[in-house]
């Protein structure tokens, strides 16, 4: 069988999805002699835009430079595949969604405590898009989306396993809870805490105890491997299907419904707290138009409101 | 007429930045400036953030060493809500240290600069990575990614995840480590000892192979690392500063790194520099990482790490100015970790359920500091009384490095100016390697890394060379 060309591309983002991809450990061997990696900037000296029958880009849209490459990418392959929260969604730094670009690079480079010069590079170096950070789909057509930060070594290789094979992934659409071994149970709970006031118990769903876990709003492509460790979901991954698919659901009323009914806490003051910490809670998919587009999401206004965009 | 040679982009590096290098009427070369492409914005916004999310969302600085993120995070909350943590916190944070230090030195020697001294520089570009490594010496190819493999699965196991752990909270970690997992953390850490031994004599070997390798690009500065008394700590102690002559010039806690040090915004290039500076205001380049921890250590505190020291010392020179000596300075410090990673392991404490301080009063300002691989990073928070992130700076590894990394480019350009574009370009990518930067971290603020030179004179291109 002739090997799948795959060709790489890496945009704004931190790395870590390559290195999710040679997590395959011994599996990453097998996956190497089904391919033939025509371009991978992080590990290849080869430059330029070869032919490919797969490319795969990471990062998200930040300069007028990731989008060439982008564009590029799209001219030379035949399928793109945007792989990671970053490229989906936006990813962290998606957060600059918040606030006006000249703003970001003023605390950089401007105000910064530590810094003695007060200027942003500005030579030969490439031009911040206007509108923050946009994900891949904003500036090409996207065939695949494996969403994740990164995706777990589990999801990685079924996709590239499905996707060498030119079939549908048997994965699912599971959201974080299905990997998550807490129990949900009714408590007397009546106050929201966050995770660091102190013990957590270990087998009751974080709802149950008055923290909030992304968990039940967030698609799985990690093996719950937060809630299973200790720690509440922090929603890395970017909404669940049912989120993404539905104009009417969105982080905020899933969580507070589901919260409210298992404690003694007001549906509504879990509303207002989720939106009072926006910027924590939507922190890995802001710049998403799959909330931008809902007509109850005023992340801006909340954000302006509880003075955090200081 | 002066000239100006850019490489865009330097592949095999971790980020994206390209060189421009400005050559004067004389034929020699004025300046050399590595460009970083990415900018991020990571001090803005998580302004407003809650502060206990700083551990998980710092990670995404970067990718390759999320894990130095994740424990410096941690350690500025341990201290903003008074809550030290218990022993088993601290083995098991060191672990996680150890873990990512032995991935991410792996990684580097073998898919990054391992190319350039095995597969050597004569060979076809098409050729020099690391699946060309993989044919060519493919059972140290295979043993290195299995090192790496080992690496990743014991932050894994303590950290919830390979890429981006998360375990690590204020006053300890979340998830107390099982007896069966300790058991599989030993083989796997005796494993990686093995494996970090053949890894050290074979990279030692190849560095070695050429005389004039090792020599090719030294360069006389200060160095900064972490000791706790003589002896190098990974995960906390002071920040020592040796100067080129073997003289330690100041010893200080990361809490007062404003004092010391400086960030410089640089107008071609969205990574800051940082300098030294001292109480007149005058600033000078030093470095930081494996080459600079080793030269402000006297010892490692594992046996045969300090055996390979000796060795190291002897060869390289004490304070070592041989800047490709970095090479071999991340295979000892690799053998270190896995020795280290043995030894917590050992203590029972380890597995106690004791792994988490509750929280006391809270802090409004916390400052911490940790030894990422690629040395000193330093996280600063400010945070108001509902513990919401009021200000954030971050001080990265590479960011120490950027003067002296346009240094040693100078310093391989000028080497090869009369020589073809191919080797050029291969001379300035070997020497920012040395660095091993990485500059999803520097900049923690937008990306792209294949390369041009281009030689200007004036504002005229006058040659390009690209590949």
């Amino acid at each position: 069988m002739a090997k799948v060309t795959v060709s790489f591309e890496w945009l704004s983002g931190c790395s870590g999805c390559e290195l999710s991809i040679v997590d395959l450990h011994e599996r990453l061997l097998s996956v190497l002699e089904q391919i033939d990696i025509v371009r991978l900037p992080i590990l290849m000296d080869v430059k330029g835009y070869p032919k490919a029958a797969l490319g795969i880009v990471t990062g998200a849209l930040r300069t007028h430079h990731d989008v060439e490459c982008a564009k590029k990418m799209r001219e030379s392959c035949d399928a793109i595949l945007a792989f990671g929260t970053c490229g989906v969604y936006g990813g962290p730094q998606g957060s600059g969604y918040a606030h006006a670009q000249s703003e970001l690079a003023d605390v950089a480079f401007v105000k910064n405590p530590t810094t003695s010069t007060h200027f942003v590079p500005s030579e030969g170096v490439p031009k911040l898009l206007e509108e923050g950070v946009l994900p891949l789909d904003a500036a090409i057509p996207v065939d695949l989306y494996l969403p994740g930060c990164p995706p777990h070594a589990y999801y990685v290789f079924e996709a590239l396993k499905a996707v060498l094979g030119k079939k549908a992934p048997e994965f699912g659409e599971h959201n974080v809870c299905f990997h998550c071994d807490r129990h949900m149970k009714h408590t007397e709970t009546k106050q929201l805490r966050r995770i660091h006031q102190g013990a957590v118990e270990k087998d009751t769903c974080f709802l149950s105890q008055g923290i909030l876990c992304m968990g039940s709003a967030t698609l799985d492509r990690c093996r719950g491997a937060c809630p299973t460790r200790g720690m509440p979901c922090s929603g890395c991954t970017g909404p669940s299907e049912a989120i993404v698919l539905e104009p009417n659901r969105d982080i905020r009323t899933e969580i507070a419904t589901r919260m409210s009914m298992m404690t003694k806490i007001p549906k509504d003051k879990i509303t207002t707290e989720i939106e009072k910490q926006a910027k924590t809670y939507y922190a890995y998919a802001m710049a998403s138009p799959v909330f931008r587009r809902k007509p109850t999401f005023l992340l801006r206004r909340w954000i302006s409101q509880q003075g955090a965009a200081r | 007429m002066s000239r100006r040679l850019t490489i865009d982009p330097v592949t095999r590096i971790e980020g994206h930045a390209k060189v421009h290098i400005d050559i004067g009427d004389d034929g020699k070369i004025d300046a050399a400036t590595l460009h970083v492409l990415e900018f991020r914005g990571f001090e803005r916004f998580v302004q407003g953030m809650q502060a206990e999310l700083m551990p998980t969302i710092t990670t995404r600085i970067c990718g390759t060493c999320p894990h130095a993120h994740h424990l410096v995070a941690a350690k500025c909350l341990d201290a903003m809500f008074s809550a030290p943590p218990p022993k088993a916190a601290l083995l098991l944070r060191q672990i996680l240290n150890c873990g990512s230090m032995i991935h991410s030195h792996a990684i580097h020697f073998f898919a990054l600069a391992g190319p350039d001294l095995f597969i050597g520089q004569s060979s076809p570009v098409a050729k020099r990575n690391l699946i060309g490594l993989l044919e060519v010496a493919p059972d140290l190819a295979k043993k290195a990614l299995r090192l790496r493999s080992i690496g990743q699965m014991l932050v894994e196991i303590v950290g919830g995840r390979g890429t981006h752990p998360v375990t690590a909270v204020a006053g300890g970690m979340s998830y107390a480590l099982t007896a069966e997992n300790r058991t599989t953390l030993k083989t796997l850490a005796a494993e990686a000892l093995e494996l970090a031994k053949v890894v050290l004599d074979a990279g030692k070997k190849a560095l070695l192979k050429d005389p004039a390798l090792l020599t090719r690009l030294p360069l006389a500065t200060s160095d900064m690392g972490t000791v706790q008394g003589k002896v190098l700590d990974l995960y906390d102690g002071t920040l020592r500063v040796r100067k080129p002559d073997g003289t330690v010039a100041l010893e200080f806690s990361a809490v007062d790194y404003a004092k010391h040090m400086v960030e410089e915004a640089l107008p071609h290039s969205y990574g800051k520099q940082v300098l030294l500076k001292d109480s007149t205001g005058i600033t000078q380049q030093y470095r930081v990482g494996p080459l600079a921890r080793l030269n402000c250590a006297e010892t490692t505190g594992t046996p045969l790490a300090d055996a390979a020291l000796a060795e190291f010392k002897a060869t390289c020179g004490s304070p070592s100015r041989e800047t490709v000596a970095a090479h071999w300075a991340r295979l000892v410090e690799l053998l270190h970790c896995a020795e280290k990673a043995v030894a917590l392991l050992a203590d029972d404490a380890v597995v106690s359920p004791e792994v988490r301080t509750a929280p006391g009063a809270l802090q409004r300002r916390a400052v911490a500091h940790v030894e990422a691989p690629r040395g000193v990073l330093i996280h600063d928070y400010t945070v108001d009384a509902n513990a919401l992130i009021e200000s954030a700076n971050f001080v990265v590894a590479t960011q120490h490095n950027i003067a002296s990394i346009n240094t040693s480019i100078k310093d391989a350009a000028s080497k090869m100016l009369d020589k073809s574009d191919a080797e050029l370009l291969d001379g300035v990518e070997f020497a920012i390697r040395c660095y091993d930067p990485c500059l999803s971290c520097s900049t923690h603020r937008v990306g792209q890394m294949p390369l041009e030179v281009s030689l200007w004179r004036g504002d005229k291109a006058v040659r390009t060379a690209r590949r």
